[in-house]
């Protein structure tokens, strides 16, 4: 939320808005006219000056519009502080006006802009334009008067503390001269003018500390006199908006003493009428200047109004004396304690009604709760070698060498490696670099690590040992009949003849750099099968004489057969066949083609020249004959790319 | 104590270690800082094992031990096994488990007297976690994490849980351990407490990147170094402050 206006651009006078407004259209805008150029070019060019202009003022009072806050907008406290102190009715009617203004300033220039639609000369056109610019110029200098007022108030504005209306707040009010200034002087940096006379705070002034680690901010408020509000001045109203408006601990100071001029009765009184005001803040009566007189120190008819005030119990009484700096921060640090914990709990309550907060205050909680178990802690173990442990000390000559220097001596990270195996407790230390073999004769060492691996062993062996001298191993039954050697011998051949098989097979399918065909494709010879058949024990004519039966080809015989053959086609007599290869061929008779069919030499002639104009189009175009119909490149690249140097492009 | 350190630049200082009352194992980095470190602290109090397991260098994750005894997964070689059998003292019972959950660190936090585990364990694990480390086991989640190993570091004198942990679970889960618990962070607010940190009864190491804030809480919820018993991390006298300014 906004809490300064630091940022409002200066208002200018309505002199210098006028010059502003029009030396912008000057400077912006074309100035060269003339009479013999077409009239809608004339019109144009002073329409645009009239839009102008209008464009530029609307856009200089928007932006002061925009600039000032809106009364509706801002915080209640922020709002009732500039009633208070520039007048908000007044505010709001110099901001009207302005806005008037606009609104004036844009319906002059659409009509001249419509007049000038019209206007049928430059001269027209020009003294439109001149009215337009003339009648905005009037408007804008009856804004005088609040374009100042807006300027003052922009001034004042910018100069305002920034108090911000939601923050943790101690607010220091009372009757002038009661040491409310001083307080602040003396709890935070503020440096506040602190005088012997009444009234020298005129306005609000903020001071900020910090208490628990947070800020906080005081607001010292001019001093207040006891009369009706509607006969307060600016300086004491401005004390009371803050007073009423600010969620605050405030702190109604007194003066006991009376050197303020006014009487305790007084400021009672005055407590009492602004008590209203109070309504569900935190107050605190704090009694100043107990150097010079303490509340026991009254006489009885004061101090019994002091207690009525104190009676009702949510207001508590403080001492401080700013002189002496006696009770000063107890007064603070009260009232920032009680004004916490009224924060705190307001928040708790209002997040949610649920026991437990949710959301980001939940978080917040959950963080900084420390869950204690019930019954009692656990017991540690810490050895007692961690009490009386020496802190490591890196510059101690006699420090442990650790592994690290170890690392440093033996040439650095990635040169040394570490001795996995120095720290290992095994029962001899001569064992720690022992060699284990992961894996023995195929079998994995660990899966036969046991514990008991000693104790088992000496079992066994006391076990063989027992077996042994039993005479377990004595008796010797190597007994084989000879039916069993026979079996074992036809195994035997059994398995050499496979052997032998399997290497044949072997030898028959290596191709030795032959193409590999397949079984069904080879030509086996007749005698091939013979044999093999005959090897076997199978009767071979049978399959031979079958065999030679499917080879022989059924059809027409490919030699051809011996005259006299009976099956032969009829032929005639061979003579006569050599004697009519020998016959000499049909001659034909000499003709001139290009002469026949020709009567006389005219038609000759005529029949030349028809030949000749048939083929001219052959020729013109090139052709080789009636059937070319090739076609060359239109465009031929090499004639139409690269650099035109020097007698380039003639050449080609 | 607590101190600040970095295994190879990473600040998941309880991935590459774990640390018991009785042993720590440190990973096999390509320097020894990281081993050393350790090594500085802890002296000659207790053993110090470098290694690996199932090759890798994460022995933080998927290991889990407490002083009487240690947990390492199926994927862990007979080499290794040996190893640590070999270094670490002889009443440390060290246990190989059949577990499809073989990242014993993230689903198991324990202390000496305690253990909360992942409410997906198996029985058998139970049954072992029970006999080997002596402890009771609870399956809890810790601020709907089910990797409890991950989210909340333990010692026999305090823990600190996910920093998102609600007052209730934390409340909860503190009369199950019997021991002071607080929601925190480590490595400048990472919530993987247990990966991000190591801590036994009187040391917890943090990574380098952990902020003073956090080593406070640490120090004072695990009642390490100055901070003496009753001293509780977290707000204390500020609560309000905390509040105001937090919200």
């Amino acid at each position: 939320m906004k809490t300064t206006w630091k940022d409002i651009a200066p208002v200018p006078t309505h002199q210098e808005f006028l010059d502003i407004v029009l030396s912008r259209t000057q400077r912006q805008l074309p100035t060269q006219i003339r009479a013999g150029f077409k009239i809608s070019r004339i019109r144009g060019f002073y329409t645009r000056k009239v839009k102008y202009t209008q464009e530029t003022f609307c856009e200089k009072f928007q932006a002061i519009l925009d600039g000032f806050p809106r009364l509706q907008d801002i915080h209640p406290f922020h709002k009732d502080l500039m009633n208070t102190l520039y007048d908000a009715d007044h505010f709001r009617i110099a901001l009207g006006q302005v806005s008037t203004a606009k609104h004036l300033i844009e319906t002059v220039s659409r009509d001249y802009v419509r007049l000038i639609k019209y206007a049928q000369s430059l001269f027209q056109c020009k003294q439109l334009k001149r009215a337009a610019l003339g009648r905005m110029a009037t408007i804008c200098r009856r804004l005088k008067d609040p374009l100042v007022y807006l300027e003052q108030v922009r001034q004042h504005l910018g100069r305002l503390p920034s108090i911000d209306p939601n923050t943790r707040t101690l607010l220091i009010c009372g009757y002038p001269n009661v040491g409310k200034s001083s307080f602040l002087r003396s709890i935070t940096r503020a440096d506040v003018d602190v005088q012997p006379y009444a009234f020298t705070t005129k306005s609000l002034f903020v001071g900020h500390f910090d208490y628990k680690y947070l800020r906080f901010q005081a607001i010292d408020t001019p001093g207040i006199l006891d009369h009706p509000l509607e006969e307060m001045n600016t300086i004491e109203m401005q004390s009371i908006t803050a007073v009423a408006h600010l969620r605050s601990a405030i702190l109604y100071f007194m003066d006991l003493s009376e050197q303020c001029g006014y009487s305790v009765a007084d400021q009672i009184k005055l407590y009492h009428s602004i008590k209203p005001l109070f309504a569900n803040k935190i107050v605190y009566i704090v009694v100043n200047k107990i150097d010079v007189r303490r509340p026991e120190d009254l006489d009885p008819e004061q101090q019994e109004q002091l207690q009525e005030i104190l009676k009702s119990g949510d207001v508590e009484m403080l001492q401080a004396s700013c002189t002496t700096t006696e009770g000063v921060t107890a007064v603070k640090n009260a009232a920032c304690d009680k004004l916490l914990a009224e924060r705190v709990s307001q928040k708790l309550k209002s997040s949610s009604s649920a026991a437990t907060p949710s959301g980001r205050l939940g978080d917040v909680l959950a963080r900084i709760h420390v869950a204690q178990p019930m019954g009692g802690v656990r017991e540690s173990f810490i050895p007692e070698a961690v009490k009386d442990l020496k802190k490591y000390d890196k510059n101690d000559p006699n420090r442990r060498r650790l592994e690290r220097d170890l690392e440093e001596e033996n040439g650095g990270a990635g040169v040394y490696s570490f001795d996995m195996q120095r720290d290992y407790t095994l029962a001899n230390a001569d064992w720690n670099h022992d060699k284990i073999p992961e894996v023995w004769n195929g079998k994995n060492i660990y899966d036969f690590v046991d514990p008991d691996i000693e104790t088992k062993l000496a079992a066994l062996e006391e076990e063989e040992e027992k077996l042994e001298a039993d005479g377990y191993y004595d008796s010797d039954e190597s007994v084989e009949d000879a039916e069993d050697a026979d079996t074992r011998m036809k195994a035997d051949l059994i398995r050499e003849k496979r052997v032998l098989m399997r290497n044949d097979a072997k030898m028959r399918k290596s191709l030795k750099n032959r193409a590999q065909i397949p079984r069904s494709a080879k030509a086996k010879k007749l005698s091939e099968m013979e044999r093999g058949l005959d090897s076997a024990g199978y009767d071979v004519d049978a399959a031979g004489s079958r065999a030679r039966s499917q080879s022989q080809v059924r059809g027409r015989a490919l030699t051809r057969s011996e005259p006299g053959d009976d099956d032969a086609m009829d032929l005639d007599d061979p003579r006569q066949a050599i004697a009519r290869a020998k016959s000499r061929a049909r001659s034909q008779a000499a003709t001139d083609r290009r002469n026949d069919g020709v009567t006389d030499e005219t038609a000759r002639t005529k029949a030349d020249r028809l030949f000749k104009l048939g083929q001219k189009k052959m020729n013109r175009m090139a052709r080789q004959g009636e059937a070319d119909r090739h076609t060359t490149a239109s465009l031929p690249k090499h004639l139409y790319t690269g650099k035109r140097t020097i007698g380039k492009t003639q050449r080609r | 104590m607590a101190v600040r350190a970095q295994f190879e630049n990473s600040n998941e200082v309880g991935v590459f270690a774990r640390l018991t009352n009785s042993y720590a194992i440190v990973a096999v980095g390509a320097s020894e800082n990281f081993y050393s470190v350790f090594e500085s602290e802890l002296q000659d109090v207790i053993p110090i094992c470098h290694a690996t397991i199932a090759g890798t260098r994460i022995v933080g994750r998927l290991t889990v031990g407490n002083r009487k005894g240690l947990l390492v997964p199926t994927t862990t070689t007979d080499q290794e096994l040996q190893h640590l059998r070999n270094t670490l003292p002889d009443d440390v019972k060290i246990q190989r488990i059949e577990e499809r959950l073989s990242a014993l660190g993230n689903v198991i936090c324990c202390n000496d007297h305690v253990a909360i585990v992942h409410p997906d364990l198996e029985r058998e694990t139970e049954e072992i976690i029970a006999d080997v480390l002596g402890v009771e086991v609870f399956r809890q989640t810790v601020a709907d994490n089910v990797l409890t190993g991950s989210y909340m570091a333990l010692s026999n004198q305090g823990g600190i849980v996910h920093p998102k942990t609600s007052i209730r679970d934390q409340d909860e889960l503190s009369s199950l351990l019997q021991v002071p618990l607080v929601a925190g962070s480590v490595n400048r607010g990472s919530p993987v407490v247990g990966a991000g940190m190591v801590v036994n009864d009187w040391l917890a190491i943090t990574g380098l990147d952990t902020t003073a804030t956090e080593l406070s809480v640490i120090e004072s919820v695990f009642r390490l170094g100055e901070m003496a018993p009753g001293g509780a991390g977290g707000a204390g006298p500020n609560k309000e402050s905390i509040v105001e300014s937090f919200y």
